[in-house]
């Protein structure tokens, strides 16, 4: 069997080979030693053709790894010529710039074989709890930061090559864990690689190519029929992120063309690369381009090569969306998760039922508290923490999320059980969605307490900060209002949200995640979402009059109908005259 | 006792409610099927019964057991028509039950929806207390506000409260407080704390937990105690028992008190069925296969046991979507669930190739064959065209199906804008719709150690025997098994499930710091208590216990489930129980970390009595010659051949033991049909059950 498949028979064998993947991913879930793997799923798995096209990857695929991989492999896979490959040959690499943009994410990478010939590559990206290094985001380079592994072969024709596992070993601070997972990552190949031969035997096939240029065309094809209903030109965005005190905002400009059924998105224009963590690798910056494009056109068709192939990225070097070596990269989702909104509100004008106002969740926010016990015992504890996602056209916006990457957050009760500290509220946070015709998700609140009594830590306590949207708060859509800024205080002053605080006992941190931006004018939502919004408590009464122009009685917690048209009225007189008269 | 000869299980599903009885004394087993009452579901059971009493005089005064499942408390909780509930937790975390832990499921979808969480947040209320994660208090509570708090919430016209406390786990004196003003204020309301629900670490799977057992249990325990006095008026005499949905069976009291563990009490009895021919017949590893109008529910039972895992989801929004549903920790038997059964439907999915399910027609409007209202073309329609189901042979005669009409569906909306031949498209979706339930099976196998070119796979529901076959080819499983009854058959289970309960206790503690005598204390608890909730149902005083430990690496994210003896745990050494953990753990993950600290998280008990057997009737039928079994041959298509080819149609009543005979078969019952192809031979056991080898290229 070989040529043409037809779409029955192609739609079983594509089934197979996503299932081929989705076995070698629980194979992870088995074997993985760290939790960062088991239980907040930061791994890929993904196999490509010989060519290094993507064929399949794993179901709960995290954005950032996937599409940076995809991209990544086939760069790696066309470095060496095709017949220096031999089996039992495993690759390992972590170079930020070859594949997920920091050290912490190891790669390896395994060529098959199927009746002597080369068929196919499987490859998988797990983040390690620990690659060595210093750990901070205001190391000034790469190494600064830990181990880095280039492109080196860790089985040679089916031989461990012992001194690339020993010098692994020797490098970081958790040996046990790392190499552990390694092992993991190489049985994950393996399952994946006697899956596929397998499928071709069952399926008398010598080779995936045939199937590949099927497989990658017709989701090409998809993507650009959805991309094509979008008018030709030339669409543009900026975005601001806010730097340390005293640094300028680092600005990305994104021209978006839309030409026919291509997309092509230019970010010249960039700042420079920073001299600090922040940086983001081509890669990494590609993956949230491509997530934003990947869900507006196609969220529920498989990932593949074909998705990616109406995208061109082109990222001018040496700035912060496409650093070089050796510029420091751990903090790379400050500044990478952005590339996603900013695509969103590029079309936003074009594409308006497809994307969502800006995120609370953008970026990721990330807590890493440690320290000493009373008893002189080291601590230490990392939290990722969600905003407030964006409203769109047709919803409100989820309530604290990680957008656009993923992840989980730590229970309260885990976190106090390991470690000295108390957490007095988790909440949502009141009025913190931006206020819309469709309202922004609400951000959260969480207080932590380092207690000052016989169960408190030594002092000092310290805490790493990666997160943002102090300054900037998440923008809203067609006339939606932003939602409320990330705040960090400490003892009820605000702090310094970037690099490292010192803590001591008695003291309480509060940090606010942002909510999401609002979508559409505010004046023209429901009078009776309003009311729901209050009843639960997500919008204040001074709000909802303020805001929506909405008047709820303050007893029964209905709306009054026609002190709300007066006020609704009056309160657009005063937005028409403002604009008459700023 | 001696006249008590008679065993009941009673099943309620979304559309039929099953019956089967059982004789303990001949091993005859009867059968009988209602129409479902969702009003109120009792009316069905005593249908039933009294429609039973019509071939079975009597029978109701010699009935030993009743044992129920049902799908009332699952549906309460999908159609959101469960109490309304309020909450008490403490300040500051009023919101971890709409938090939650924050995945998004589907991560390339932002406009993915997430569940509403069962209690609005201005029924959430906070009182101000706190406990240290070690149990120490932090902040004790004070009697007068928390009398204030409780006389709010009643304010709202809440009908049941759950009651969740940071910490709670490790120190229940407030919420016990909290329980105890409640019962004062309100004798009436329904409370249900979640140190008696889930006494277990992570605040939002606890919070979840017991708020689900609140919403349900009003309406499960008026249905309960209705359902109780309703088989005593018709002269029931004996014991009512509840399917878990860890498999094992309790009483009316407990399954009250507990709704939210007789959520999946319906899917589960299945599995025990199928645990119990796992042990019978000692197959080492068996697959379990239940595929029925829209779901297919499969299940790994390896040495005659099934795996229990500790969470599970209910009411995903989108269907079959991990991460999408409400989490629930109670122990559940490790069932899978797709989407897909006789009702999917096929179509050409964006990309311009074939799609079936995981959208199913149910039983309205139903496949296009069923001539209800059906437009879509599904599985079950393929089945038809492709000669494996006999129009007018379906559900034994009662339904006469319409081939043109199926045929013209197909036709239309999927081979031609396919631009496919016909028999392709029709085959492709029987062959499809096998491909995606073997990609789920091979998941599910995989993640639990097993192998798929091992397993037995035994075909329940009235489509499991329609694909049983094809799906063994895709796995490549050299054996199958059709049990009598295929259709209702998995209701034996709830004649086989073992009367048993679990409970746990959380309990951070590292192995070298932990004091063994306070867990040979927690330990000695939990079985008290367990003996307490087994003596409602049986005066048997051999009540067994099993202790078993979590435990993980400090500072792992995931715990690791080591069974332990029974002996005393303060004269155990702790070398022996590191020993058993690095035991167990390298069995698991291939390898363990002797030198990496361990700690405990929870103290488990497994309390229960001795399994009830059940002893199978013999066929006493003899006979040497199949002829009489035969009713014809049918044109049925052979995916071997790709063409249509004569199948010989055997009538399943007329079989005898020790009959052989080899594919291409076709073998009919009332409530299924057995496909079998060129290379299945079929061999009739003892008790009527076929076993069919499969000749794997």
């Amino acid at each position: 069997m070989g040529g043409t498949f037809d779409p029955i028979t192609l739609e079983i064998l594509w089934r197979r080979l996503i299932s081929v993947v989705d076995e070698a991913d629980s194979a992870v879930a088995r074997t993985a030693f760290s939790s960062l793997l088991r239980d907040a799923h930061d791994y890929t798995c993904m196999f490509t053709d010989q060519k290094g096209r993507e064929l399949a990857q794993g179901s709960f695929a995290t954005p950032g790894q996937s599409g940076a991989m995809a991209l990544g492999i086939k760069n790696l896979v066309t470095k060496l010529p095709l017949e220096t490959y031999e089996p039992g040959d495993i690759f390992i690499t972590n170079d930020p710039w070859a594949l997920a943009g920091h050290l912490n994410d190891v790669c390896v990478m395994s060529p098959v074989f199927y009746n002597g010939k080369l068929v196919a590559f499987t490859a998988c990206v797990f983040h390690h709890s620990d690659i060595g290094g210093r750990v901070s985001s205001d190391n000034h380079d790469v190494f600064e930061e830990g181990l880095f592994i280039p492109l080196v072969k860790l089985y040679d024709g089916g031989i461990l090559n012992q001194s690339v596992m020993d010098m692994i070993r020797w490098n970081v601070r958790t040996p046990d864990e790392v190499i552990g997972d390694i092992r993991s990552q190489i049985a994950a190949n393996h399952v994946c690689a006697e899956k596929i031969c397998q499928m071709l035997r069952e399926n008398g096939l010598d080779h995936l190519d045939d199937l590949a240029d099927q497989i990658i065309s017709r989701t090409e094809k998809s993507m650009r029929e959805e991309i094509e209903k979008i008018p030709d030109g030339i669409y543009q965005a900026e975005g601001m992120i806010e730097q340390m005190k005293g640094q300028q905002d680092v600005v990305i400009k994104t021209t978006v063309e839309v030409k026919g059924s291509d997309i092509i998105v230019n970010l010249n224009g960039s700042s420079p690369q920073v001299n600090w963590g922040g940086n983001v690798v081509y890669n990494f910056t590609y993956a949230y381009v491509f997530m934003a494009i990947k869900s507006m056109f196609g969220p529920d068709i498989p990932n593949n090569d074909g998705c990616a192939s109406p995208i061109t990225l082109k990222a001018p070097e040496g700035t912060v969306v496409n650093c070089k070596f050796p510029a420091a990269v751990a903090a790379r989702l400050v500044i990478g998760h952005f590339l996603t909104e900013i695509i969103y509100r590029a079309l936003s004008g074009v594409a308006s039922n497809k994307v969502i106002a800006a995120s609370g969740g953008t970026p990721a926010q990330m807590n890493v508290f440690y320290g000493k016990r009373r008893n002189g015992k080291p601590w230490h504890s990392v939290i990722i923490r969600g905003g407030g996602m964006g409203a769109s056209a047709s919803s409100d916006g989820h309530y604290v999320y990680i957008f656009p990457a993923n992840g989980a957050n730590t229970p309260v009760e885990i976190i106090e059980s390991d470690t000295p500290l108390i957490i007095e509220k988790r909440e949502l946070l009141v009025d913190s969605g931006g206020p819309g015709r469709m309202k922004g998700g609400l951000g959260q609140r969480e207080v932590f307490r380092i207690p000052d009594d016989q169960y408190g830590p030594q002092s000092p306590v310290n805490l790493g900060i990666q997160a943002g949207r102090h300054i900037h708060a998440p923008e809203g859509l067609f006339g939606g209002n932003p939602g409320a800024r990330a705040q960090f205080l400490v003892n009820g002053v605000p702090g310094n949200p970037f690099g490292l605080t010192q803590l001591k006992p008695g003291d309480v941190v509060t940090i606010d995640a942002a909510g999401g931006g609002g979508c559409g004018n505010p004046m023209e939502r429901e009078p009776e979402r309003v009311e729901r919004d209050v009843l639960e408590g997500y919008v204040s009464l001074e709000k909802a009059r303020d805001d929506y122009g909405v008047a709820i009685h303050p007893e029964t917690l209905k709306v009054e109908e026609e002190l709300t048209r007066k006020l609704r009225e009056s309160l657009k007189k005063g937005n028409d005259r403002k604009r008459i008269d700023p | 006792m001696a006249d008590k000869v008679y065993r009941l299980g009673c099943d309620i599903g979304g559309t039929f409610t099953d019956f089967v009885l059982l004789n303990d004394q001949t091993g005859e087993i009867k059968t009988y099927k209602c129409l479902t009452t969702p009003r109120d579901p009792s009316d069905a059971v005593e249908d039933g019964i009294r429609g039973m009493e019509k071939y079975t005089p009597d029978f109701v005064e010699k009935l030993d057991e009743v044992i129920h499942g049902t799908t009332l408390v699952i549906n309460s909780i999908i159609e959101r028509k469960g109490a309304k509930t309020g909450l008490i937790t403490t300040k500051g975390f009023r919101d971890v039950l709409e938090i939650g832990r924050g995945i998004r499921y589907a991560p390339y979808d932002v406009f993915a929806e997430f569940p509403k969480p069962l209690i609005p947040r201005h029924l959430r209320f906070e009182v101000d207390e706190r406990i240290r994660s070690d149990g120490s208090v932090l902040k004790p509570l004070d009697p007068r506000e928390a009398k204030q708090v409780v006389r709010a919430i009643l304010k709202l016209g809440v009908e049941s409260i759950a009651v969740c406390l940071i910490n709670s786990f490790e120190n229940p004196a407030n919420e016990l407080m909290l329980k105890e003003i409640i019962e004062k204020e309100a004798p009436e309301i329904s409370v249900s704390i979640s140190f008696r629900v889930l006494p277990q670490i992570k605040e939002y799977e606890r919070t979840s937990t017991t708020v689900t057992n609140a919403y349900v249990k009003p309406l499960t325990g008026r249905y309960l105690s209705k359902l109780a006095k309703r088989l005593e008026a018709i002269g029931f005499k004996g014991k009512l028992f509840i399917m878990l949905s860890s498999g094992g069976v309790t009483s009316v009291e407990t399954a009250s008190e507990f709704p939210v563990r007789i959520i999946e009490s319906g899917p589960t009895a299945a599995v025990i069925a199928g645990q119990f021919y796992g042990r019978l017949f000692n197959i080492p590893e068996m697959f379990c296969f239940d595929m029925g109008g829209t779901t297919a529910k499969s299940c790994l039972i390896q040495k005659g046991e099934a795996g229990v895992v500790p969470t599970f989801e209910v009411g995903r929004v989108q269907r079959f979507m991990k991460g999408s549903g409400l989490t629930i920790q109670v122990p559940v038997v490790d069932l899978m669930e797709i989407g897909a059964g006789g009702g999917s439907i096929a179509r050409v999915s964006r990309l311009g190739t074939l799609q079936v399910g995981p959208e199913s027609s149910g039983a309205d409007p139903g496949p296009i064959c069923y001539g209800i209202r059906g437009m879509d073309p599904c599985v079950t329609d393929a089945d038809l065209l492709l000669g494996y189901l006999d129009e007018n042979y379906f559900l034994g005669g009662k339904m006469k199906l319409d081939k043109e009409a199926a045929r013209l569906g197909v036709e239309e909306k999927v081979a031609r804008p396919l631009g496919v031949k016909f028999i392709q498209a029709v085959w492709g979706i029987h062959d499809l719709i096998n491909e995606t339930m073997a990609a789920a099976a091979k998941t599910h196998i995989a993640e639990k150690g097993g192998n798929p070119s091992l397993v037995t796979i035994v075909a329940f529901g009235g489509a499991g025997p329609v694909h049983a076959y094809g799906l063994a080819k895709k796995l490549g499983a050299p054996r199958l098994l059709v049990p009598p009854n295929a259709g209702v058959g998995s209701a034996l289970g709830f004649f086989t499930a073992p009367r048993a309960f679990d409970l746990l206790r959380s309990h951070k503690v590292a192995l070298t710091a932990s004091d063994f005598n306070e867990i040979e204390g927690i330990l000695k608890e939990l079985e008290e208590e367990a003996a307490k909730i087994l003596k409602k149902q049986a005066s048997e005083k051999d009540i067994q216990f099993e202790r078993s430990l979590d435990m993980r690496f400090v500072g792992q994210g995931s715990e690791t489930n080591v069974p332990i003896s029974g002996r005393d745990f303060a004269k155990m050494g702790r070398e022996e129980v590191r020993r058993r953990f690095d035991e167990v753990y390298e069995k698991l993950y291939g390898r363990t970390y002797p030198d990496s600290e361990v700690e405990f998280i929870n103290f488990k008990v497994r309390a229960s009595l001795p399994e009830r057997l059940i002893q199978f009737q013999h066929i006493n039928k003899t006979g040497d010659s199949l002829i009489k079994a035969i009713k014809g041959k049918r044109k049925a298509y052979s995916p071997k051949a790709k063409d249509f080819i004569f199948y010989t149609v055997y009538d399943r009543y007329q079989l005898f033991p020790k009959a052989t005979f080899k594919g291409p078969a076709i073998i009919e019952e009332k409530e299924s049909t057995v496909i079998v192809g060129e290379d299945g031979s079929i061999s009739v056991d003892d008790f009527g059950f076929l076993w069919i080898n499969l000749k794997n290229e």
